[in-house]
């Protein structure tokens, strides 16, 4: 799907549950290591089957990658939470950072399904880098929208996805809420954008899991509430719950 | 016909394989995962007097065959857990032992009066050998007199089985398991993790962000097995294996060392089904070699039991 980007599709049959968008599942991956591997479920097109989106970035995401079609996987899940319901009004924004694509492909799939406007915002450090593709097409009646920024400027806005999304809300009327996914530093630059323009921002959140249901309390993030895991308390947070300069730090 | 019954104290158990604190939260977590029916008992995540928000993250970090956490005992303290997480963890199908920790012998016996005194409670595990709270100098783990203070304290405050769970992070754990034992525990568990640390190369600083944490998972097992086969040698309190069970024949490894039950923590992380199958394991185990108790398995490997391991 990009330079370091593979898309799977899994068949789990009838009794998978429903995956909502924002839910995960817990892989185990075919390689002598300890814990199981998050990802966000990537689309969903029919019943009983879902999509990965994985980029390679380790020994685990090596091993998946390198499975031949028709493997069998072992698979937790759906897990976690789901982004809320977009506002009956105004469009959908939804902001995503190199593999966050993941993150919101099913959304961008279930809301367009639902035929409610959409306007993706979605960056990487290079074109080949670049995941926009696998999100659903742009539409001519703009229902659908989808503008990229590259980091070195080689396909796209030359700067930040969140700076393309800040440039976009200016002398926008109906701004809807936000949705982001990406690496902490611009979950946190999409939060502020959303805080300047007086929207709701929601985050999917990835971090390190061992368990994946909230009993051992590893993937925790600092929220106003104290620690929270990302796992069973999230992964989506609303932005104005976290504490992104210690998220962004940690 | 194979009898997996397995008896510590006053916890009566359907096989020998329990759940490991830290691992399972309340029990609650892990509902419709774990068929948490075929298991002995669960041990619920360490609870402490007031609530703990534990360490700041990352709290874990994976290692060659193993896992190094620092979660810092977050928990959501005794008043919580006892009108919040018991009730729903009492409906659960199997045995709940209660872990905990506490600063002083007075908590320890706060804690051990409290939840000793819940009948939905069968057993309480004294938490002493988190590495991921102590002070770095003098750890109360292995000090005799410590652990001994601290087991009199619960031991007069419940008359609940009372397990103490020893650290593998010492010189001397003979001294510290039968000073415990002279106070009055009823089993101890072998062991706790050992400190260990990573350092994230990519933004140079340790992995963990409390700089050490616990290693558990495989990598512990031989280390935890040969205190197993030291402590059950010179103690005449049950011992409790824990440490790098992901199998039945880890699990037959500790019982034949002198263990009288197993805990399985890491393992559940990759295989939540890996306790029931390491109980059934043991089952088809002593079907095959006809053994009708578990109790002929414990020591099974040690001199005095060698006869009984010629026989079959």
């Amino acid at each position: 799907m990009s330079a370091t980007a593979y898309l799977f599709t899994l068949e789990a049959g009838p009794e998978l549950p429903e995956p909502r968008p924002g839910q995960f599942v817990n892989v185990a991956v075919p390689a002598d290591l300890t814990l199981r591997r998050p990802f966000s479920v990537a689309g969903a097109r029919t019943p009983g089957s879902f999509d990965l989106l994985v980029e390679v970035r380790g020994r685990g995401t090596r091993a998946l990658a390198d499975m031949p079609v028709g493997a069998v996987v072992d698979v937790l899940g759906p897990l976690g939470n789901e982004f809320s319901e977009p506002s009956a009004d105004g469009t959908s924004l939804l902001v995503a950072g190199g593999i966050g694509v993941a993150g919101l492909r099913l959304f961008a799939e279930e809301l367009r399904g639902a035929d409610r406007p959409v306007h993706a915002f979605v960056g990487a450090r290079s074109a080949d880098l670049l995941l926009h593709h696998t999100l659903p097409s742009p539409t001519d009646d703009g229902r659908m929208a989808v503008d990229v920024a590259t980091d070195d400027g080689s396909e796209g806005f030359h700067g930040t996805v969140t700076r393309l999304l800040e440039r976009a809300l200016e002398g926008s009327e109906a701004p809807g809420r936000i949705y982001c996914c990406g690496p902490p530093a611009m979950i946190a630059s999409a939060a502020r954008v959303a805080e300047a323009a007086g929207i709701r921002c929601e985050a999917l959140l990835e971090e390190m899991m061992a368990c994946g249901v909230g009993a051992c309390r590893g993937c925790v993030v600092p929220t106003r509430s104290g620690y929270r895991s990302v796992c069973a308390d999230g992964p989506v947070f609303d932005t104005s719950e976290l504490l992104l300069e210690e998220l962004v730090g940690g | 016909m194979a009898d997996l019954t397995t008896r510590i104290g006053d916890l009566e158990m359907r096989s020998p394989v329990m759940l490991a604190s830290g691992t399972v939260g309340y029990g609650p977590e892990y509902d419709g995962i774990i068929e948490l029916g075929a298991v002995g008992a669960i041990v619920t995540k360490t609870i402490t007097v007031a609530p703990r928000a534990g360490n700041a993250p990352p709290r874990l970090a994976e290692t060659p065959s193993g896992l190094l956490n620092a979660i810092g005992l977050e928990n959501v303290g005794l008043t919580r857990y006892l009108s919040e997480k018991l009730p729903e963890a009492a409906r659960l199908p199997v045995p709940i032992v209660a872990s905990v920790a506490g600063t002083s012998p007075a908590e320890f016996a706060t804690l051990s009066a409290t939840l000793g005194g819940r009948e939905e409670i069968s057993a309480i595990e004294l938490n002493i050998s988190c590495p991921n709270v102590e002070r770095p100098r003098n750890p109360v783990w292995a000090d005799p007199g410590a652990v001994s203070a601290v087991v009199m304290a619960a031991r007069e405050a419940t008359g609940k089985t009372l397990l103490l769970k020893l650290s593998p992070n010492t010189s001397d754990i003979l001294s510290v398991a039968e000073a415990a034992e002279r106070a009055g525990a009823d089993a101890l568990t072998v062991a706790n993790t050992l400190p260990g640390m990573r350092i994230d190369l990519g933004r140079m600083r340790p992995a963990l962000g409390n700089t050490t944490g616990g290693l558990s998972g495989r990598a512990l097992l031989p280390v935890n097995l040969a205190l197993v086969w030291r402590v059950a040698g010179n103690v005449s309190i049950p011992v409790v294996g824990s440490g790098g069970v992901s199998d039945t024949s880890d699990a037959l490894e500790y019982l034949a060392a002198g263990a009288a039950a197993v805990q399985v923590g890491t393992a559940l992380f990759a295989s939540p089904e890996a306790p029931v199958a390491v109980a059934d394991g043991l089952k088809a185990y002593m079907e095959v070699n006809n053994v009708d108790s578990i109790d002929k398995l414990v020591g099974a490997a040690r001199e005095e039991r060698r006869v009984w391991a010629e026989k079959v």
